[in-house]
């Protein structure tokens, strides 16, 4: 491989996994899709692989299957081939290869078409554009975020304060206890009538915290089960619980 | 412009204080003494209007609604004077999976993964985070994963009336053929 450190980062950019290096590779080398030379491109390919071991051994591993899988096909071309008695066609051992090179091809042609759409925020623009609300904090920031879970427990959390401060704390005088299995079934209850809810309101007839809590766990174990579901229309509005059909 | 039908001024109005794609519905439900076939007249006329004028904005179908847009012509004066506007920018990876998971929606990161062939977490969170897809539900088989979906901020975003008006990418006719049921 030829060129600088930079030329290489634009190459390692160039890429955005296995198959479009390996589209890469056909296109390059002029060769028919349904014809590929395998134990040229399978060399090819493992010099870009030793190239992305010197320089970014983070994205290594998701070539890495790849390599191997291009090994195998490789031997088993070099085999002679046994006829299956069933089969009137042998298989080639590239088939299976070849069917997921097109059909990853035609999706990334479509994301490369998305790419050069007129995209709000970047080529056009509607009156009072306001990024920070469009789009939010810049994703750097705030990566592996999930706004829903956050909301949720923020939701919970306040639902929480909010009650140690306005009802009495009737904790001791209670000696009732109360189970996640029987607070689950009067929530599916609820739901059934309701049919959809805010995630807040679920808490409404909870008189003291160890109740809350009772209840928020019932929901995260409704959640968890498939019964219900959880939907928050958009970042600003309240978490909304409902009934899975 | 004197002698312009008053429905279309009042239309035209609405649309230019709306903060999002004004909807058709949204207009119809406002304006109830006029029918729905002449106020998407309307509408057509008035996308007419301003695509032909030669302004530096347009009035765009988007998302189901209707909106006054730049022309992409001018970003790069708009970027310039408002310095709060982030470069918009999804890498090829996170752009492949927003396209998979816009035209075969609804679908599941499994299978999101089996078609690009490396492991799209990192995208997906990225994607969900952003509010271009959404969880969808659940699917029925073992372990029940999430199902995604593309939101309407994606259509707001790149610009789409619908989902039928993705891109058309080779056999992606037929696919998008099929997104037409919702399932």
């Amino acid at each position: 491989m030829e060129g600088s450190q930079s030329a290489y980062s634009v190459r390692l950019e160039m890429f955005s996994g296995p198959l479009d290096l390996l589209l890469h590779l056909i296109k390059k080398n002029e060769v028919d899709i349904y014809d590929i030379p395998i134990a040229e491109i399978t060399e090819q390919y493992l010099e870009y692989l030793d190239f992305l071991k010197k320089v970014n051994l983070e994205v290594v591993g998701e070539y890495m299957s790849m390599a191997a899988e291009l090994g195998y096909i490789k031997s088993r071309m070099l085999l002679p081939r046994i006829k299956d008695e069933d089969e009137e066609e042998e298989q080639d051992p590239r088939e299976e290869l070849v069917r997921r090179l097109l059909e990853y091809e035609k999706y990334r042609d479509a994301a490369a078409e998305l790419g050069t759409m007129e995209i709000l925020g970047k080529d056009v623009f509607p009156a009072g554009y306001d990024h920070r609300e469009m789009f939010g904090e810049p994703a750097e920031e705030t990566e592996f975020v999930k706004f829903d879970l956050w909301t949720l427990v923020d939701t919970f959390s306040r639902i929480y304060s909010d009650r140690k401060k306005s009802e009495t704390e009737d904790i001791f005088l209670s000696s009732q206890t109360y189970t996640v299995e029987e607070r689950k079934n009067q929530l599916i209850e609820v739901m059934r009538r309701e049919k959809e809810a805010f995630f807040e309101d679920l808490f409404e007839g909870d008189k003291n915290r160890m109740k809350l809590v009772v209840t928020f766990i019932s929901i995260l174990e409704l959640l968890k089960d498939g019964i219900l579901d959880i939907f928050q229309p958009t970042f600003k509005e309240p978490i909304k619980i409902i009934l899975k059909q | 412009m004197n002698n312009r039908n008053p429905l279309i001024n009042i239309i035209e109005c609405l649309i230019f204080v709306s903060q999002a794609p004004l909807t058709i519905q949204e207009i119809s439900d406002f304006l109830k003494d006029f029918d729905k076939k002449e106020i998407s007249d309307a509408l057509s006329e008035l996308e007419e209007q301003w695509s032909g004028m030669g302004r530096s904005f347009v009035l765009s179908s988007i998302a189901g609604g209707y909106q006054f847009r730049t022309r992409p012509e001018y970003s790069e004066y708009i970027t310039e004077f408002n310095k709060e506007i982030k470069k918009f920018r999804l890498s090829k990876a996170a752009l492949e999976v927003l396209a998979i998971v816009a035209y075969k929606q609804p679908v599941t990161k499994i299978e999101v993964e089996k078609i690009r062939g490396v492991d799209c977490s990192s995208s997906v969170s990225m994607l969900l985070e952003k509010r271009f897809v959404e969880i969808a539900g659940r699917k029925e088989v073992p372990g029940k994963p999430f199902l995604y979906r593309t939101t309407n901020l994606f259509l707001e975003t790149f610009g789409l009336k619908n989902l039928k008006d993705l891109p058309t990418v080779k056999e992606i006719e037929k696919i998008k053929e099929d997104i037409e049921e919702p399932g």
